[in-house]
């Protein structure tokens, strides 16, 4: 399945070869009129190691003064290299009809010169065909008088191309553009949907406030809840240390100890015990500090006091 | 300018800028919707706050139960004096037992203590109490 949408036509770019009328892009495949081609077994594993050698195998066998790009790809053991001129094939291409615009991707006849297992005519006098494994271009003339031929069609399109524009950053056709464009925007889509839900806000704790201020329509109003925020927990705090001091000096008091006198206001708070022996005493002291109160011994009478 | 020479890098481009766009767009939305909820988190809990305090502060059959009190003992231990919500009592000649029942009786009721005192003469106890309860 072609997912993609790389159906466009490939074309066969050769010195004789007819104007093109089309108004649709293209992809070409360039014959070795077009490129210098050159092999080498080198030590390198990868194709970006390989491409950065690329340029000095050609010293001295391309043209001065002229910009030359690389291609390479990996034939058995060997490493092929291919250099070509952009300008000068585009300059071609315009004498042929065909405008850079609207090339997709270039190909090499190297890339599918195992495709070529019979010629293929290139007008009336040359033929491509492989000769040792390399693609060439040869007269009509070496082959016998009948001989058969191949038909150039999209079959010859390799898996990798070339681009002719000039810094080209997407080495991508349309199609695959369009591809990585519609998941970018289901992406945005997924994104802009949670941004949407997130801006409709947590209806849970609105219907629970709005539950809350229904029972208690008195405490709609800001001011009133803080006013009566304020004043409870003052009342709150205040009370609650109160019934602990009281429940603190209950839990001191044991048999043998008295409760003489016991005060608290919402000020201050003061305790008196009497204790039958001076060890009572002391005991109920101990215990007194325990519950952290300042305690006064007298003999065999215990006092606190305290400020709220 | 030729637009159709440049048609793919156009298209990654408005794709990534709508992405970037979605990206800042949920951002922004998820920025404004945790501060949103937590205030409204905050105000549930203060009202659930004040309405728990009033609940305790403010019970309605507060009265009720603080004329309770004087159920405890004997009636002629006990000089009561109420207007509203405030409560001016006096209670004479209380054994150990009928003080405790009283103390704890007075703890458990919400009202606010504004003077409590305990005093013992003799082998009885006298307890003042003056207290308040709010509406």
């Amino acid at each position: 399945m072609n997912f993609t949408g790389n159906t466009k036509e490939l074309v066969l770019i050769h010195n004789q070869m007819e104007r093109l009328s089309t108004k649709k892009r293209v992809n070409i495949m360039l014959t070795p009129q077009f490129y210098t081609l050159k092999r080498e077994a080198l030590p390198v594993k990868y194709t970006y190691q390989a491409k950065r050698i690329g340029p000095s195998l050609f010293d001295g066998l391309l043209e001065e003064g002229r910009g030359y790009d690389y291609f390479v790809l990996k034939e058995a053991e060997e490493w092929v290299f291919i250099a070509y001129d952009k300008e000068r094939i585009k300059a071609f291409l315009q004498t042929k009809g065909i405008h850079p615009d609207k090339v997709g991707k270039v190909f090499f006849a190297q890339q599918s010169v195992e495709m070529l297992s019979s010629p293929i005519l290139l007008g009336e006098h040359e033929a491509l065909t492989r000769l040792h494994g390399t693609a060439v271009i040869v007269p009509q003339s070496v082959f016998p008088e009948k001989f058969t031929t191949l038909t150039f069609n999209n079959k010859f399109t390799p898996k990798k191309g070339v681009s002719l524009k000039e810094s080209e950053i997407l080495f991508f056709s349309v199609g695959q553009v369009a591809v990585f464009a519609i998941m970018l925007l289901g992406l945005a889509g997924i994104f802009g949907y949670e941004g949407w839900r997130y801006a409709q806000g947590d209806t849970a704790k609105t219907e629970e406030m709005q539950g809350l201020l229904e029972e208690y329509p008195a405490l709609e109003s800001r001011y009133v809840r803080e006013s009566l925020m304020s004043k409870f927990k003052k009342i709150d705090r205040k009370e609650r240390k109160k019934r602990e001091i009281i429940h603190s000096i209950a839990k001191a008091v044991f048999k043998g100890v008295t409760l003489n006198h016991l005060t608290i206001s919402n000020k201050a708070f003061s305790a008196q015990f009497s204790c039958q022996t001076k060890a009572m005493a002391t005991k109920l002291k101990s215990l007194l500090q325990k519950e952290k109160f300042q305690v006064t011994l007298k003999g065999t009478t215990a006092e606190i006091k305290g400020k709220l | 300018m030729n637009l159709e020479r440049y048609q793919s890098q156009l298209i990654a481009l408005i794709a990534i800028g709508v992405l970037v766009g979605a990206i800042f767009y949920k951002y922004d939305a998820f920025k404004k919707q945790a501060g949103a909820s937590e205030l409204a988190n905050n105000a549930v809990l203060e009202l659930k706050e004040v309405i728990a305090l009033k609940k305790i502060w403010a019970e309605s059959s507060l009265t009720k139960k603080v004329e309770k009190l004087q159920k405890i003992v004997p009636k002629q231990k006990v000089k009561w004096t109420r207007k509203k919500r405030k409560l001016t009592a006096s209670f004479k000649g209380l054994t150990p037992q009928e003080v405790n029942k009283l103390i704890g009786k007075i703890m458990s009721l919400a009202v606010e203590i504004e003077n409590l005192s305990i005093q013992k003469s003799g082998e009885t106890y006298s307890v003042e109490l003056k207290c308040k309860w709010s509406k």
